[in-house]
């Protein structure tokens, strides 16, 4: 699954911050256009349809947040990763209303960035004819179904009794589905904040899940550990529409 | 402001006047006597002038109270405002020490880096000033989370703290000094265990984790550290103990102050925001903690918490015992009473 030449819209006003990472993501294989502000990317979007947007949130003009709810509101999916500030909690980026396909906390590692873009785009071309994960208010995984807005579970019909926290990290988990997600990444998302100690908090949360699930760490159906480095959701997920 | 001059003067005026009438009323009615009647009615004029007289005596005494209470409210908020302000300039002063370091020595290391001097690696440059701006990031991180921490919400749940406690130890064992300290945990098993507590595990294993990992860090080899939990009805109170070199007196009050480091503490390496997180967690949980500490002798650091029955606290999560369905995540709200 080739992803050269596919081109990527950069939108941020720090121009000290995109001449350094405009020649990363190209020699990542990307063609990257700049822009420096939100009515120009805006416009850039409508009129030259990128593969995918890195939208700063903090922009002259619209800001990024802007520039994503507009897009949405019109219809147009292009994946969107949001470069975030300070004072940003999570959930309001991966929440249905925002509908950024992921997020970034400045400052970043550059190679972190093209990670990430590697693995939106990645799991766009696996839903190619679906619509994408973060827009549905349902997904489904085997006989397991996650509903974001009631903020409930079921596996097989059956309501699981899960925490709130457990449920925003099995969310997490199957938004991002095939991806080796870390500790620290699952942390600073689901938790919002990143301390060594922590991680044990995610390996609670991770047990809670599995013996909601019935899900062997051994032979796993859906979690899967990835040792000393975190978890990936294995079993393929996919969006379900409503009334289904 | 008028409002309450009006009211003053209803509250005042009215029984003074009633009282007035009252007065001529039963002078009036009393008797037959017309020599007498003729005397009351005489000095009505005089009456009136008593009256006024009072009226204006208590009005001045109102003003003066008014004017005593506005005065010291004033004198309240104003220390208040002092006491804020000082404290962010103390802020400011420590953030710009925290940022100014690892500033200095990314500067150093790129005039190296410039000059192509023999000696060091410029790959070793380049990973050194990695770290150093690896140390800001998490700076600018932690403070974020400090204050995310006062706006979102958190999780509401029961919380068995005595569990939690075992956990937070199990995992500072880790810690490099752990072996050269005696740490013990008491935990109570009579009458009866801990009750447990409303609000986050996470965060509360957090807070708790930052104590120890606090008496740790500033401990001597064979020092003892202590963690000692009990209830007193209302609150499960955790204490976190150390025979430690304590806390200098003129530091106690800012310790929890963000980004604050004691005389004693300096030297360490740490971010200077533990405590503050550990009293914004605190908090957060409708909980208070306070420290003593004697210089030489060691320090306690005490966590109360409300109990999880305490009526004003299981408000917040009203139709969740001790099983949690997953819609809570809707119904949840700050634990803040």
């Amino acid at each position: 699954m080739s992803l050269e030449g596919y081109r990527i819209l950069l939108a941020d006003d720090e121009k000290a911050l995109t001449d350094y990472l405009a020649p990363i993501l190209n020699r990542a294989g990307f063609s990257v256009i700049v822009v420096h502000d939100g009515n120009t990317a805006l416009r850039y979007v409508t009129e030259k349809h990128p593969d995918l947007i890195v939208l700063d949130v903090l922009m002259p003009g619209l800001d990024g947040r802007e520039v994503c709810r507009r897009l949405r509101a019109a219809g147009d999916w292009t994946p969107i990763i949001m470069l975030t500030q300070v004072n940003t909690t999570v959930d309001k980026v991966l929440s249905l209303e925002e509908g950024a396909d992921d997020y970034l906390c400045k400052p970043f590692d550059p190679h972190e960035l093209v990670a990430r873009v590697r693995a939106v785009l990645r799991r766009r071309q696996v839903l190619a004819n679906q619509p994408p994960l973060i827009r549905a208010s349902r997904l489904r995984s085997g006989n397991l179904i996650l509903d974001r807005r009631t903020r409930r579970a079921y596996l097989g019909g059956q309501m699981l009794e899960l925490t709130p926290k457990a449920l925003a990290l099995l969310e997490y988990l199957m938004l991002h589905p095939d991806e080796v997600l870390t500790r620290e990444r699952l942390l600073d998302a689901v938790w919002g904040w990143d301390y060594p100690v922590a991680t044990r908090a995610v390996d609670a949360r991770i047990a809670e899940i599995r013996r909601a699930l019935g899900d062997d760490p051994e032979s796993p159906n859906f979690i899967e550990t990835i040792v000393g480095i975190g978890y990936r959701f294995l079993a393929p997920v996919e969006p379900l529409e409503d009334g289904r | 402001m008028k409002r309450r001059w009006l009211l003053w003067t209803i509250l005042i005026g009215f029984p003074l006047l009633a009282a007035f009438g009252a007065a001529i009323g039963l002078q009036h009615g009393m008797g037959s006597n017309p020599v007498f009647r003729l005397q009351v009615r005489a000095d009505l004029g005089t009456w009136i002038l008593l009256g006024n007289g009072v009226v204006t005596l208590i009005l001045l005494l109102g003003v003066t109270g008014f004017w005593g209470a506005h005065y010291l409210r004033r004198q309240v908020l104003a220390n208040a405002q002092r006491e804020y302000s000082l404290s962010r300039r103390r802020f400011i002063r420590h953030l710009e020490h925290e940022l100014k370091n690892p500033l200095a020595i990314i500067r150093a290391q790129l005039t190296y880096l410039s000059e192509r001097a023999e000696g060091v690696s410029p790959e070793r440059i380049l990973s050194d000033i990695l770290i150093q701006i690896e140390r800001l990031s998490r700076l600018v991180a932690h403070l974020r989370q400090l204050v995310e921490l006062e706006e979102q919400n958190i999780e509401c749940v029961p919380v068995d703290v005595a569990s939690l406690l075992c956990e937070v130890v199990e995992a500072s064992q880790t810690h490099p000094n752990y072996e050269e300290r005696q740490v013990h945990l008491l935990l109570p098993r009579a009458p009866w265990p801990l009750p447990a507590v409303n609000g986050d595990r996470d965060l509360l294993g957090l807070a708790f984790f930052n104590l120890l990992d606090n008496a740790l860090k500033f401990t001597r080899p064979g020092d003892t550290i202590e963690i000692r939990a009990f209830e007193n009805g209302r609150s499960v109170v955790v204490e976190v103990a150390d025979t430690g070199p304590g806390i200098a007196e003129d530091d106690l009050p800012y310790i929890f102050e963000e980004l604050y480091r004691g005389a004693n503490a300096r030297g360490y390496e740490g971010s200077g925001l533990g405590l503050a997180l550990v009293r914004a967690i605190v908090k957060r949980h409708g909980g208070n903690v306070k420290v003593r500490s004697r210089l030489g002798q060691g320090t306690v650091f005490t966590v109360s918490l409300p109990i999880a029955s305490w009526p004003f606290v299981t408000s917040c999560y009203k139709n969740v015992t001790h099983r949690y369905p997953a819609d809570i995540h809707l119904k949840r709200k700050r634990c803040i009473i």
